[in-house]
Order: C-alpha cells, then structure tokens, then sequence
C-alpha cells in the first residue's frame, strides 16, 4: 500500500484470516452436505484446527469489531463448524459393543434401587393374583387378558393345560413358529420401551404397567399351581422367561429411574435432572431390545421343539448364568490400574 | 446453556451451546412447524421402506412356502421403524434425511456432542408423543377402557401437556429432546458480505487518503449502533438499493450534526459517507483497545 494512512486494524484482522475461514466454510460446506466420510484424512485433521481458529477470530471480533457484518459471519461459521466437528462425539465403530456390553450392565448395577422397586411391584403383583386366585378361580379371568391365554383358563382339562406347555393339540409348526417369534418379539419390545417412556408421568404408569404384568404372571403360575403343573410349567416358562421377564423388570427400573429423576432432582433443575436420567435409562432399553430378540428366538423355537423338562431346566441355567454374568459381570472396570482398556465380552457371548 | 442470568436477554427461540472451547455459540431453534414437515418426510420413508419389506416378505413366502422370510420381515420391520431415527442421528451427525432435507440438526443441549444415550432416549418418547395421542383419538377404548373419570381426567391432561409441550417451550424443546437431552436447530448459513471499509470500487492504485479529515471531537459523537446502520447504507448504495437522494440527505445530516463545514457532501456524498465511515470506525477500534466501549449516540 502506497497510502500514507495505516489500515485499519479490523481490515487487517480479517485479511489475515479471510482465507483460513473460506477453507473451513469449504470443509464444513462438504461435511454437511455430504458426510464427514467425504473428507480425506489430511482434511479430518485440518478441520479442528480451523474451528478452534475461527472460535479464536469470533471471541476476537465479537470484543473488538466494528463490523457487524463480519461478527455475524465469524458467528454463523462457528456454529455451522460446531455441528460439524460435534455432530456425534465419538467415532461410531464400536459404539454399538461398548454400549451393549459395557454401558449396558454398568448403568444397569448403577440403577439398583429402581431395579429393586420394579422387581417388588411385579412379585407383588404375581402374589396378589396368586392369593386371590386361592380365594376365587374366577379372577383369573380380571388378570390375563384371554386373547393371550388362548383358551388356558380355570375352564380348560388338566390335560389340556399340560398339552399347552408341550405343544400338543400342534397348531404351529415350522415357518409359522418364526413368524410367532417375530411378533412375540416386536410386541414384547413395543412394551418395555412404553414402559420406559411411561416413566415420564413420573413413573406412575410404568408402576402400573409392572403391576399388571406380575398379575398376569402370579395368575398363571396359581392356575396351573392347582392343577399339581408347577414344576412343567416353570419348564416351559424359565429358558424365555429369564431374558424376557428381567429385560421388563430392567425398563420398568429405566421408567422409575427417570420417573424418580423428576420428583428428586437434587441439586440440579427437573429438565437437567431429567436428560440425564433420561440418558443413562436409554441405554438400559436398549439392552433390553436385545433381550426381547433372544427371548422371542427362544420361546419361538426352542420352546416349542424341546419337550423334555430336563433339558429345559439345563437350558434355563444356561440362560441364568449369561443373563447374570451380562449385568452384574460385564463391563467391570479390571482392579489392576495399569491394564489396556480391553474389557472381557465373553460374559455376554451367550447372545 | 448458558447460566440463567444469561438465558433471559436471549431472543425466544434462540439457544446458546457452550462446545468444549468454552466459547458459548448461538443457534435458531426449529420451528415446530419446520420439525413436523421433516417428521413426516420421515414418516414417509419408513412407510415405504415397510411396504417394500412386507411386499417382499409375502412374495418370497407364497414362492417358496417357508414362513421364515415373512417372519424376518416383521423383525425387519419393526427395526426399521423403531431405529431409523436412531441411526440416522448418530450416522449422519445428527440429521435425519428429513431434517437435512428441512436443513435442521439435533445438538446436545450441553455442546459436549451427540452421545448415543441422548439419540436413543429422544427417539424412544416419540411413541408415546405420537402414538399414544393418536390411538385416543382413533380408538379411545383400547387406551382408556372402561377407566373412571378420576384416572382418565390426569391421564388426559398429562398427554395434552406433553403435547402442549414444544409450542410453548422457547426452545421448541418437546419431550424427547428433554429426556435425551437434546434440542433441533436450524443449520446457519454463512454469507461474508464485503468489508465496507475496503475500497473494492476504485482502482487498486488508487490514493485511499480522502482529502478531508474529521477531528476527534467529529468523531466521539456517534457510536457503534450509528456506525452500523451507516455500514448498511453503503452496502445498499453499493448494490444500487439506495437512491442518491438517500446518501445526499444521510450525509447532509452527519455533516449538520459533526458540524462539518464544505461542499463535500453535497457534490460526492458516498464519497463522503465512505471516508466518515472509515475514520470513525478507526476511531472506534482505538477507543475500544483502551476500553471504552461506545454503543450509541446516546452513550456517554
């Protein structure tokens, strides 16, 4: 410059700068667009360093700036870059694994007052109906819905009952075995995230959600308890029952835990008590989805081709000991200090 | 967010995120009507992709008589509809194919980043948001049976309170967003307007020394807000928005004001209006370096 007069100092400022903005505005621009997995390595790298320069320039010229236009435009950059850079924190391979096998069980052991409500409500439940079903067959009826039931009720034989538990009187067979497990599946999963998100109604309805199903469960046990059919019957509950009664019990405890967030939300406001609630619960139903899978293959299949109560129990030992090794296992930080992260998942290998 | 102080000069429906840089920075929240149209978009998608699966599943299974591909269909199905959402939010940074198509983003209220416990959990209270409301309105007995009026009555208001929710939330926050902990933006857009103290319209060689100067007294009477507007102006000049008559008067009212005394701006007012623009923003940017901030006219 020939000028006698210096320039001023928020033109230099942004001439100096300008080009290393277009460049991120360029990167951002594409990683919005398209993805970040259209950048190349060189550019991944390049992109935090730019953000963290123009956060530099925007607290810069938000202090120092007579020009509006170029606040507003260090303003918008920064916070496109911010979605960009800050779109999901972590690298999404192995999100999944670590969710399922370390998350997982630790939020679940870290959940063990409402795990223990949720348990309670249900065996309250189940003891309810079991006693009222000693006073009156008939509330049998007030407890299971008899679309479920299907013709298992007070009026049915002994013999038909016990036929029930063995597949006899054989209606599925084959591919529609698979289709059962599928909708058993879907329908069971569509209920235990309800009872998480019930939890938002302060729990209540999920309280009631649990309560209900223990009847359901306290009802059954008590019809084919009178008919001396315990024993086969906890046969042919326990190897599905396992994953699937634990993975209601497991998002009733998410709805409580988020139900209770809002009534004690300590120190911190309701809505802050509640995301992080909210979010720790989140990934207890997500075990629990997958729970619901593995329940639904066993009662679909397994239940219905294996007939001899021995193997069923063997079975249902086999399912206690991955179940309980998964939540109260899995995911335990390892006591020597100096170990590599790698975190035994075998616990888990029974999915 | 910001600490509540802070919060309240925000406008209604703009948030602040503070990222890890500690540097706090603002976002239009999205309008529920922008998030419903993306919502359905969505919708859409999961519809068809359902359809096409069911139409499949039932093809293979008439053709081969197995009841194996139906039933991974309904598996299929049901995982599609439930983690579509979830997956696009966490594979594509927090954008649905709707949302991107509306140019809206899921951000973590607390700018520490998207986490997968926060997509899951705003993604599981849309059942309840959507589908629970709908199911009263299509086939109230298979909600409420034959409940009494003493449960339907709390029931009913906490369903209408939820969806109340996001109209009345200033960031549009709907259940979701305050179990995972989340809020949808707008994606800002970027325009770098030109710097009006750069001379773009002469020639490179030009002298940019004006032949009038302002005195310091001239220039400590207006402030930044003047200074703006005034920046504005020239940018319509430049652009041929703004009539001459316009920067005659403007530049007639600046000289009366400062008590500027010559022709100037009457014979070349944007010539005149540059040159003040350029000196008092210069002067500005000194006074600031020593701390003192001049906001208005009016300041002082």
């Amino acid at each position: 410059m020939k000028g006698a007069r210096r320039e001023l100092r928020s033109v230099t400022f942004r001439k100096e700068r300008e080009a290393q903005w277009q460049e991120l505005d360029a990167l951002v621009e594409r990683a919005l667009k398209k993805g970040l997995g259209t950048l190349n390595e060189a550019e991944l790298r390049r992109l935090p360093v730019l953000y963290r320069a123009a956060l530099a320039s925007l607290s810069v010229a938000r202090r120092t700036a007579m020009d509006r236009a170029l606040v507003d435009y260090l303003e918008s950059l920064a916070a496109r870059a911010f979605l960009a850079v800050y779109g999901s924190r972590k690298g999404t391979r192995g999100v999944i694994r670590r969710a399922l096998f370390v998350e997982f069980p630790r939020r679940v052991r870290a959940m063990a007052p409402e795990m223990a409500l949720s348990l309670v409500v249900t065996a309250l439940g189940a003891v309810v109906a079991w006693s009222l079903m000693g006073v009156d067959v008939g509330w049998y009826d007030a407890f299971v819905n008899p679309a479920l039931a299907g013709g298992r009720d007070p009026h049915a034989s002994t013999e038909m009952l016990r036929g029930a538990l063995y597949g006899e009187g054989g209606q599925m067979e084959g591919g529609m075995l698979s289709i059962f497990a599928s909708s058993l599946f879907v329908h069971n999963a569509g209920i235990g995230m309800m009872c998480f998100a019930l939890g938002f109604a302060i729990g209540i309805p999920t309280l009631l959600l649990l309560f209900t199903n223990g009847l359901m469960l306290g009802a059954f046990l008590r019809l084919y308890a009178d008919r001396g059919l315990l024993y086969e019957l906890c046969g042919w509950l326990l190897p599905h029952g396992i994953p699937e009664i634990g993975a209601i019990i497991l998002c009733g405890a998410a709805g409580l835990h988020m139900g209770r967030s809002m009534l004690v939300p300590g120190r911190r406001t309701v809505p802050q008590s509640i995301g992080d609630a909210g979010r720790r619960a989140s990934m207890v139903v997500l075990g629990s989805v997958v729970l619901f899978a593995i329940a639904g293959l066993i009662e679909g299949l397994f239940r219905q081709l294996v007939t001899d109560d021995t193997i069923r129990y063997a079975f249902a030992g086999f399912n206690a000991i991955w179940f309980f090794g998964w939540l109260l296992v899995a995911g335990r930080e390892p006591r020597r200090p100096k170990r590599p992260a790698a975190l035994p998942t075998a616990k888990g290998s029974g999915a | 967010m910001s600490a509540a102080a802070e919060t309240d000069v925000l406008p209604k429906g703009v948030l602040e995120v503070v990222g890890p840089e500690g540097v706090p920075l603002r976002f239009e929240a999205a309008s529920v009507a922008e998030r419903f149209v993306a919502y359905l978009f969505d919708l859409f998608l999961v519809a068809l992709t359902g359809i096409v699966l069911y139409i499949g599943g039932f093809i293979v299974t008439v053709a081969t008589r197995l009841g194996e591909p139906l039933a991974l269909v309904i598996a299929l199905a049901w995982l599609v509809w439930k983690f579509y959402f979830i997956g696009f939010e966490l594979w594509w940074q927090g954008a649905t194919p709707g949302k991107r198509l509306l140019g809206l983003k899921v951000v973590s209220e607390d700018g520490a980043g998207l986490t997968l416990d926060g997509i899951i959990a705003r993604n599981l209270m849309r059942d309840l948001e959507v589908f629970l409301p709908l199911t009263i309105l299509l086939a109230p007995d298979q909600v409420f049976g034959d409940a009494p009026w003493y449960l339907l009555l709390p029931t009913g208001g906490w369903i209408v309170a939820m969806l109340a929710l996001p109209f009345f939330s200033r960031e549009h926050t709907r259940a979701g967003d305050l179990v995972g902990g989340t809020r949808v933006v707008r994606v800002p857009k970027t325009v770098l307007r030109r710097d009006e103290a750069v001379r773009h319209s002469l020639a490179p060689d030009a002298p940019i020394v004006d032949a009038w100067t302002f005195t310091t007294d001239q220039l400590g009477i207006y402030g930044e807000h003047e200074l703006e507007t005034l920046a504005a102006l020239l940018r319509d000049a430049e652009s041929g928005k703004a009539r001459p008559e316009d920067l005659r008067f403007v530049a007639h009212t600046i000289a009366r004001k400062i008590g500027f005394r010559g022709s100037a701006p009457e014979e070349d007012p944007r010539r005149f209006l540059r040159a003040f623009y350029e000196q008092q923003r210069a002067h500005l940017e000194r006074k600031l370096l020593f701390g003192q901030r001049k906001a208005s006219k009016l300041d002082e």
